[in-house]
């Protein structure tokens, strides 16, 4: 063999590949997404969804015969009874959830998930369902951010920092936290976090990797196939009655608690009981005594997701949700701390103009509220559409937010919220 | 100094787009290697430039370290190198390979001491210690007879393989540096390259990105609901973090050597199907070769011949036993000074240990044939042993049993 002819052979399918790689990526796919991948997409809980931004924006687009709206939060999504909000808004509304949460989906990973659709949550109405437990001495996990959380996203938000925004170095600086600080999302946020603006080459970069990002999510979005709805959802919707009737449903809703809770005496879900607790009950007696929610960096970042809602002038509706209040008492989880947490997260979106709260943090005791040990389920779901639904049926006027830098601080992080201490944070 | 701090950092194969800038960068090198020219000054241009890009930016204390522990180990090794032309006392040598230890013992140690990362650290200075260690060896053994501080150098800072190696030897690597490859060996080189570079991608940036990104931290997660006590997941978890190491090692060695390969250089291969080792010692001959020859021949070879020379051990199981066990557990420490660096090191000894004993057993008193059943039984449990030992190295025990 000529030495040209081993040449050939050697690159020769090097470049062929190269090319049809480049061929197939600069096609222009349309990346639409049908009516049924977005239904799907709704209530799928994928981190892809979050990640992406084809499919939510698509379905989160203005004047589009299915009217959604975000639902953000966390695991309670993953319960799927038939109160659920998915199949409570099929059933009687004329909007449908699209939600956003699963374990691990704290403020940061919502924060980063909604810069992706800010253009569609514009005057837009959304629901976002803070759980006290996201409030950790450390905050976030890094694995769970990483896993909700990917370059796109990160990009995206970096392109449009200010680094003249308190906000933004701050949030620039939990980036680092939490990715760390490698390739280009990292050196931009390094720029970020010290308050100096991008250079026209990192802008320039950093826009043709959210081109090539955003033609992949084109190509591969769709990909993802989730059949929740198909399997979880539909055959749900003609369980309800006809017609909303809040009395007959709550009662229904209890008369499924009490069936489903037979096994234990905490009204725990017989088979989350079953294949989660049972096994692990003795050891966890008493195990939540010193678990305390007042003091973390999770109410800055939250504080950054309020910033993000004001942005995009979102009217937006916060549920607090309870515990478990049987299983909290077995596990020695202290009540009165998590009041006191509530109380903190509610002064932080009260003095910043946040009043659509609805609070849920001491109903942990009632009948068949709670689907397990920290899940709302059943008549949980049924008070939660019961507050939700006429928030978002009916015309609200514009929220007014005035937003203040100083819950960023430290000094609001690790603040122990009594009356005397919130007091004299306001000043 | 703010304006490297400033520049972007980028870490060595790490993104798709690295390859792009590194192979236009030694496309004049591969083409002057092809029609038999080295381009001594142009290698070091673009060696230097990548380095540079290395520990820059928020690495630049890193690149400082580097550039100050080179000068340090180039004056050592090169006076080294002089003083034994004319003569050979064995404390020089003793001195001098302490001194050429010296900064890794400090950077390993210093964390256990203080709790904090030693100031003198940076990336890949194990794999330099270990090429200025064995120069300093091979030196003693009056194997290189050809040293000046530029050669050194460049052995040292060979861009492909600096951070984490394969780890060449001095005079191998000087002998594939004075020539040139004929041309018919260099497409050879080439082709393998080729090879290698999207074997690579595969284990790196597909199979790696799900073992190490994707799946490793859900199970993670899983195991750690159960904290302090084991689980399941925690099996997951031990055999998803070997596989993790293996294709992000393995894919990393590959690269290491596909571009050496297109510079004219033939960096020895780290990985040989590592999953068909049917006991212990075969593995270490399979997995990070490169390592483990350098223990072998540095460590224990070293350490048998002076035991035999001096007469310790009367027993020759008990010699080779100590051995291995002083190999691994220097092996366990080189890693780290942690409890579950160490125990690794020490489960390999012992494994190591056994494997022999039960081959001389065998030998005597059984008469097993070698048939596929019992390679499969050998494979099975040296996989598995080793996925145990993984889990250790891993540190994810001590997350799961002390939170840290």
């Amino acid at each position: 063999m000529t030495n040209r002819k081993r040449l050939w052979t050697i690159f020769g399918p090097v470049i062929l590949a190269g090319l049809l790689v480049i061929g197939f990526i600069c096609l222009p796919w349309s990346g639409h997404h049908s009516d049924l991948a977005k239904r799907e997409a709704a209530v799928s809980l994928s981190p892809l969804v979050m990640k992406n931004a084809s499919i939510k924006t698509q379905a989160l687009a203005k004047n589009q015969h299915t009217e959604y709206v975000p639902f953000f939060g966390s695991s309670e999504f993953r319960r799927m009874d038939r109160f659920h909000p998915a199949v409570m808004a099929a059933r009687y509304h004329h909007y449908r959830p699209f939600m956003f949460g699963s374990r691990g989906t704290q403020s940061l990973p919502q924060l980063f998930n909604m810069v992706g659709m800010a253009k569609e949550m514009n005057h837009g109405k959304a629901v976002f369902i803070i759980s006290p437990q996201w409030f950790v001495k450390n905050g976030v996990l890094p694995v769970a951010f990483k896993f909700y959380n990917g370059a796109y996203a990160n990009l995206i938000w970096l392109n449009q920092a200010n680094p003249a925004s308190r906000y933004d170095r701050y949030t620039a600086r939990r980036l680092l936290q939490l990715i760390g600080s490698n390739g280009i999302v990292g050196s931009a946020a390094r720029k970020i976090a010290a308050g100096e603006s991008l250079s026209g080459w990192d802008k320039f970069q950093i826009q043709s990797r959210i081109r090539l990002l955003a033609q992949e999510d084109r190509l591969f979005s769709g990909i993802d196939a989730s059949h929740n709805y198909e399997n979880k959802i539909k055959p749900k919707i003609k369980l309800l009655p006809k017609q909303y009737n809040y009395q007959k449903l709550i009662r229904e809703a209890k008369h499924d608690a009490k069936a489903q809770t037979t096994n234990n005496r905490f009204g725990i879900y017989n088979k989350f009981y079953a294949s989660t607790v049972k096994n692990a009950k003795k050891r966890l007696a008493g195990s939540q005594s010193h678990f305390s929610y007042l003091q973390s960096p999770e109410y800055s970042d939250f504080e950054a997701v309020l910033n993000q809602f004001c942005k995009t002038k979102t009217n937006v509706m916060f549920v607090i949700t309870p515990v478990n209040e049987k299983w909290e008492k077995y596990t020695g989880l202290s009540l009165k701390m998590y009041e006191q947490a509530t109380a903190k997260i509610k002064y932080q979106l009260q003095s910043q103009g946040f009043n659509h709260i609805t609070d849920f943090s001491n109903m942990g005791n009632r009948p068949g509220f709670m689907q397990d040990t920290i899940h709302i389920g059943w008549a949980g779901w049924v008070d939660f559409d019961r507050k939700v639904a006429p928030f978002l049926d009916q015309p609200q006027p514009a929220p007014k937010y005035h937003l203040q830098s100083k819950f960023l601080s430290r000094k609001w992080q690790q603040l122990k919220p009594t009356a005397k201490n919130l007091a004299e944070f306001d000043k | 100094m703010s304006l490297i701090a400033s520049l972007p950092n980028i870490s060595a194969y790490g993104t798709p787009s690295y390859f792009i800038y590194l192979l236009i960068a030694i496309l004049p090198l591969a083409i002057g290697l092809y029609f038999g020219k080295r381009f001594q000054w142009y290698e070091a241009l673009i060696s230097f430039v990548f380095l540079f890009l290395m520990f820059d930016g928020a690495s630049s204390v890193q690149g400082i370290s580097l550039l100050i522990y080179l000068v340090y180990q180039t004056l050592l090794v090169t006076g080294y190198y002089r003083y034994r032309k004319h003569a050979n006392n064995k404390y020089v040598f003793y001195i001098t390979t302490f001194l050429s230890l010296l900064p890794i013992v400090i950077v390993k140690f210093t964390p256990a001491m203080t709790g904090h990362n030693s100031l003198i650290g940076f990336l890949g200075i194990s794999y330099l210690t270990f090429r200025a260690a064995g120069t300093v060896i091979e030196t003693r053994d009056g194997a290189v007879n050809d040293l000046t501080w530029w050669k050194f150098i460049r052995f040292m800072v060979f861009m492909p393989t600096i951070t984490s190696g394969p780890i060449d030897r001095y005079r191998r690597f000087a002998k594939d540096y004075q020539q040139v490859p004929t041309r018919e060996h260099y497409l050879d080189m080439v082709q393998t390259a080729v090879k290698y570079l999207f074997i690579g991608f595969l284990y790196k940036f597909v199979f790696a990105y799900f073992t190490g990104q994707v799946w490793l931290p859900r199970l993670k997660e899983m195991a750690m609901l159960h904290a302090p006590h084991l689980s399941w997941w925690v099996a997951g978890v031990a055999y998803m973090y070997s596989a993790d190491l293996y294709f992000d090692f393995a894919g990393y060695s590959l690269f290491a050597i596909a571009i050496s390969y297109l510079m004219g250089v033939e960096t020895p291969i780290n990985f040989n199907h590592p999953l068909k080792s049917k006991n212990i010692k075969e593995f270490w001959n399979r997995w990070h070769m490169t390592l483990s020859f350098w223990f072998r021949d540095y460590i224990f070879m070293r350490f048998v011949f002076m035991a035999t020379k001096k007469r310790w051990f009367k027993n020759r199981n008990t010699l080779s036993a100590v051995a291995y066990m002083l190999n691994m557990l220097t092996m366990g420490f080189w890693h780290g000074v942690t409890w579950y660096y160490i125990f690794y090191g020490f489960l390999h000894g012992l494994a190591l240990i056994g494997n022999d004993a039960w081959l001389r057993y065998k030998r005597k008193h059984l008469n097993i044939k070698s048939t596929a059943v019992t390679r499969g039984v050998g494979r099975f449990i040296t996989f598995n042993f080793v996925v145990l030992s993984f889990l250790i190295f891993s540190g994810f025990l001590n997350q799961l049993w002390f939170g840290r």
